[in-house]
């Protein structure tokens, strides 16, 4: 990312520096050393570059750096002025429809949308053609014409933000309306705005200089780019120059604009991924020191991911292993950032396809998936290892309908024809239990609840009677009442099926009840594990203690004390020395922060709690 | 449990809020809220729980008239707040505050944290010597504050921000929409003993809405339980967890992971659409006690025991 970062900083320094290279050209023309844009034969007629005139001569012989200097005027003129013009009027009328919204906005956008329907460019040429093509003019028509867009951008941030809730709170503080938009909203809009007057500014610049090709921009003989390229059109063959030099002129100021335009809205999102992928690096060879046991449905060996980014290497998963058995629920527990969802990315192979380092090994039924190519890999999700996400609209597509999306992988992985993925497809609608599965095939996702929905994802997760099913969160957005019957149906129907479960929670009360065993993580890496009962009952890592005495349980008496973790999960590209928990552990010792500790019977810890005497270390 | 009736309500001296048939309605008609009446004693933790729709967030947007309610009343220190216009209600309506779910969306991301905090005592034109000290009080350093902005800080962190702008202005009644449920375990701890450790300082009153029931039971005196724009139960939040009067609460239950789940205390479907809810008790749709009485007649919240409410025609106790 490093790289990529400094050469888009690189073009954004170049893109600013042109801009203001023409501008202080078109400032300072007057000064320059430059004959007058209008003085004739200062040369040789229709001649190349030359030491005396850069940019040659026209076929009257006036010198074209001249002349493009002070053509630089109108189009900047035009471009700054008409984009300021349309700002005027339309950001004023945006805020008031994104603010004031109902009758205000219906009216507002209903005139707009009229505007918008407006055929621009011919109502510029008739415009500047019945009133004369003055300098004046030009402006006042692109800017008038910019108006509809800058409204309908402006009153849609406003609207995105007057919805958040630092609305709310101004206005419970007693903040007026003028106080609101002048503190909280315009600050929001105005960066958008600028992005979008630089992008403006190139659009009215290819406009003016539309129009002075044909002739409907200010006249001769004051100068500007597109007067320039249309005067030079005739002599192409003989002079290219003529042409050429304005022309690469305005395609540089227009590129440019556009940049710094992009450059500003990428800086809107103020919120930046850490985990931006960087380069591709070779799948590091995982040495394989351990044993492949045949016998198990899945075995994962020294799972890593690590992602390249600006602020250094981030260890999202470091190290991971474990076994799983058919017929069992392994849940993997953590904190946001502790890895558990990149872990079963990991284990899938859903990773961005750049940035990451990825190594160890996942083997099903005895066979190395991590030798797998996307293709091979595809006939192993579905059929053999299905998934359901947190977020059911990720799964599912949203304009295509329920039995389209879980006919699909019958037809597909199957081979059923469409009336026998039509009848499979009902029945494992039911079976998931959604009411009137033959209704709900010819439904949209969004038509359908947020339970229903998931229940859908669970349906085509099964559909090709995968061996694994990899659940990540699968309840989280839900109800309690909900989130019960979810998880009641992935439990029955792992029994059915004989299924090995991954359940990946943050929500130790559904682990404790669902799971068979648990892999607690902390910063990419397994602190502790064990069955179920065990962890729960002789907790052995101290911030496994920590998150269990941190949940609320309905059986605490009111306003009892939970147990405060202080701190908070560390930075996994800057990570403590030693065990990454030991700043946050009230347990931690000197040797806690010199050195890591190794995952040893189940546990990563070097003072671990509850152990039994014949296990003293 | 379509319950309506305020035969919960009490004195209204000792009460700093008191909201009675409460309506909020969306464009087109939906009711979001339909009848709900409660009140807070001063000092008290009013816990409200209930399923997504079931409208606790529409009433805690309606008791600081954004928007106002369709009908009914909510007083503060028995000041009515539906009636006021303009100045007037800009003046009582700073003394109720809020905390929202959302820490990112809460906060302005182009201001600086100590002005986010700040601007309450701004408003009123108080200086803002009391902003240090909140800021401190809520475990934040008020010199990173002053020249940091909200996305530099992490969620738990935001929440703290939150808090700090909502205490400033030293309000009656402090409105906690689902102030933890975007927060890890780890750091929710951190928020509730905070809130725990606010309340005592600054003798809060709180509404604590929430969808978590170990949660709201660990932070409230009272916990009112709602579904599908109706009162369910109310009462103590011990006594409605070990004996709820309410099929639905009972329901509520079951579901936590680890409660005690049989076939007559779970419930299967999902809640109907509030455009056409069911007649008579909302609930009985889903209700495994539900009988033709149910359809027929709505039931009213009536005492079934010492603080302890219900709006059923067959309360379990």
């Amino acid at each position: 990312m490093r790289r990529h970062h400094t050469r888009r900083q690189f073009t954004t320094v170049l893109a600013v520096s042109w801009i203001v290279l023409v501008i202080l050209a078109a400032i300072t023309a007057d000064l320059l050393p430059l004959p007058a844009y209008d003085e004739t034969l200062t040369g040789p007629a229709s001649e190349g570059p030359t030491l005396a005139h850069p940019l040659g001569t026209d076929a009257l012989g006036r010198d074209v750096a001249s002349r493009v200097a002070y053509g630089a005027r109108v189009s900047l003129l035009v471009g700054i002025g008409a984009v300021l013009l349309g700002l005027a009027i339309g950001a004023p009328l945006g805020i008031l429809a994104g603010y004031r919204r109902k009758l205000t906005d219906a009216v507002i956008m209903a005139v707009n949308d009229i505007a918008l329907a407006f055929p621009a460019l011919v109502f510029a040429l008739a415009v500047v053609a019945f009133a004369g093509a003055s300098l004046r003019n030009v402006l006042i028509v692109l800017g008038v014409l910019g108006v509809p867009a800058w409204t309908r951008l402006i009153r849609g941030t406003t609207m995105a933000f007057s919805r958040r809730e630092f609305v709310l709170a101004a206005r419970l503080l007693g903040a007026r309306d003028r106080r609101i938009l002048v503190r909280e909203i315009l600050p929001n809009v105005a960066v958008p705005a600028a992005s979008y007057a630089f992008i403006g500014m190139a659009v009215v610049i290819v406009a003016e200089g539309s129009l002075a090709f044909l002739g409907l921009s200010v006249q001769a003989p004051t100068p500007t780019w597109g007067g320039l390229i249309n005067e030079g059109r005739p002599m192409l063959d003989t002079a290219p120059h003529i042409t050429l030099a304005p022309s690469v002129v305005m395609f540089l100021t227009v590129l440019s604009f556009n940049l710094v335009g992009d450059r500003l809205r990428a800086r809107t999102d103020v919120r930046q991924s850490g985990l931006e992928p960087v380069r591709q690096a070779p799948p590091a060879a995982a040495p394989s020191v351990h044993v492949v046991r045949q016998d198990t449905l899945l075995q994962v060996e020294e799972m890593r991911t690590h992602f390249e980014t600006e602020r250094g290497l981030v260890r999202a998963v470091d190290g991971v292993s474990f076994t799983l058995e058919r017929g069992k629920t392994l849940a993997i527990v953590g904190e946001s950032g502790s890895g558990k969802s990149m872990l079963i990315r990991s284990i899938l192979g859903l990773l961005p396809g750049s940035g990451v380092i990825r190594s160890g090994s996942v083997y099903l039924d005895g066979e190395n998936l991590t030798s797998y190519t996307p293709q091979e890999m595809r006939q192993v999700l579905g059929p053999r290892m299905g998934t359901v996400f947190q977020d059911p609209m990720t799964a599912l597509n949203p304009v295509r309908t329920i039995g389209a999306q879980v006919t699909e992988p019958l037809r597909v992985h199957l081979g059923l024809d469409r009336k026998q993925a039509r009848a499979e497809a009902i029945r494992l609608l039911a079976q998931v239990g959604l009411p009137d599965p033959v209704r709900a095939l010819k439904r949209y996702p969004h038509e359908l609840s947020g339970g229903m929905r998931q229940r859908v994802t669970i349906a085509m997760a099964l559909s090709c009677d995968p061996d694994v099913l990899f659940a990540d969160e699968p309840t989280t957005a839900l109800d309690v009442t909900i989130q019960d019957q979810v998880l009641r149906l992935i439990h029955r129907l792992r029994q059915e099926r004989h299924l090995a479960v991954v359940l990946v929670s943050h929500d130790l009360a559904v682990v404790r009840q669902w799971a068979d065993e648990v892999i607690v993580m902390y910063a990419g890496k397994v602190v502790e594990r064990g069955a179920t009962a065990e962890i729960f009952s002789r907790t052995r890592m101290p911030y496994t203690e920590a998150l269990l005495q941190a949940v609320p349980k309905l059986g605490d008496p009111p306003h009892h004390r939970l147990r405060v973790i202080t701190g908070r999960p560390p930075d996994l590209a800057a990570l403590p020395p030693g065990c990454a928990f030991q700043p946050r552990c009230p347990y931690a010792q000197e040797r806690c922060a010199l050195e890591a500790p190794p995952l040893e019977e189940d546990c990563a810890c070097w003072y671990p709690l509850n152990v039994r005497e014949s296990h003293g270390r | 449990m379509a319950g309506s009736g305020s035969a919960h309500l009490r004195e209204p001296d000792r009460v700093a809020l008191r909201v009675q048939d409460l309506v909020v309605e969306f464009r087109g008609g939906v009711q979001a809220v339909s009848g709900v009446s409660f009140d807070v004693a001063r000092g008290e933790t009013l816990g409200i729980v209930g399923e997504s729709g079931c409208g606790k967030s529409s009433t805690a947007r309606a008791l600081v008239q954004l928007p106002p309610p369709r009908s009914g009343s909510v007083r503060l220190d028995g000041v009515e707040l539906t009636g006021l216009k303009g100045e007037a209600l800009r003046r009582t309506r700073r003394r109720l505050q809020m905390i929202f779910q959302d820490p990112i969306s809460s906060l302005n991301p182009r201001r600086r944290v100590r002005d986010i905090v700040a601007e309450g005592p701004r408003l009123w034109g108080a200086d803002d010597s009391e902003v240090d000290e909140i800021l401190e009080a809520v475990g934040l350093d008020p010199a990173t504050a002053a020249t940091r902005r909200a996305h530099e800080f992490s969620g738990g962190q935001c929440q703290r921000i939150s808090i700090a702008r909502a205490l400033v202005l030293r309000p009656e009644v402090v409105i906690c929409d689902e102030p933890v449920s975007a927060l890890d375990v780890s750091v929710q701890a951190q928020i509730l003993a905070l809130l725990e450790e606010l309340k005592e300082r600054y003798r809060l009153t709180l509404v604590f809405i929430a969808h978590d029931l170990a949660v709201v039971k660990n932070v409230s005196d009272r916990i009112l339980v709602m579904y599908l724009g109706k009162t369910c139960e109310l009462a103590p939040g011990a006594e409605l967890i070990d004996r709820p009067a309410h099929p639905y609460t009972r329901a509520l239950l079951a579901a936590v992971p680890g409660g005690n789940r049989t076939s007559e205390t779970l419930i299967s479907g999902e809640p109907p659409s509030p455009v056409s809810p069911p007649s008579g008790c909302r609930f009985r749709t889903r209700c495994p006690l539900a009988t033709e009485r149910c359809a027929a007649e709505e039931p009213v919240m009536r005492q079934v025991g010492e603080g302890h409410f219900a709006a059923c025609h067959y309360p379990l106790l």
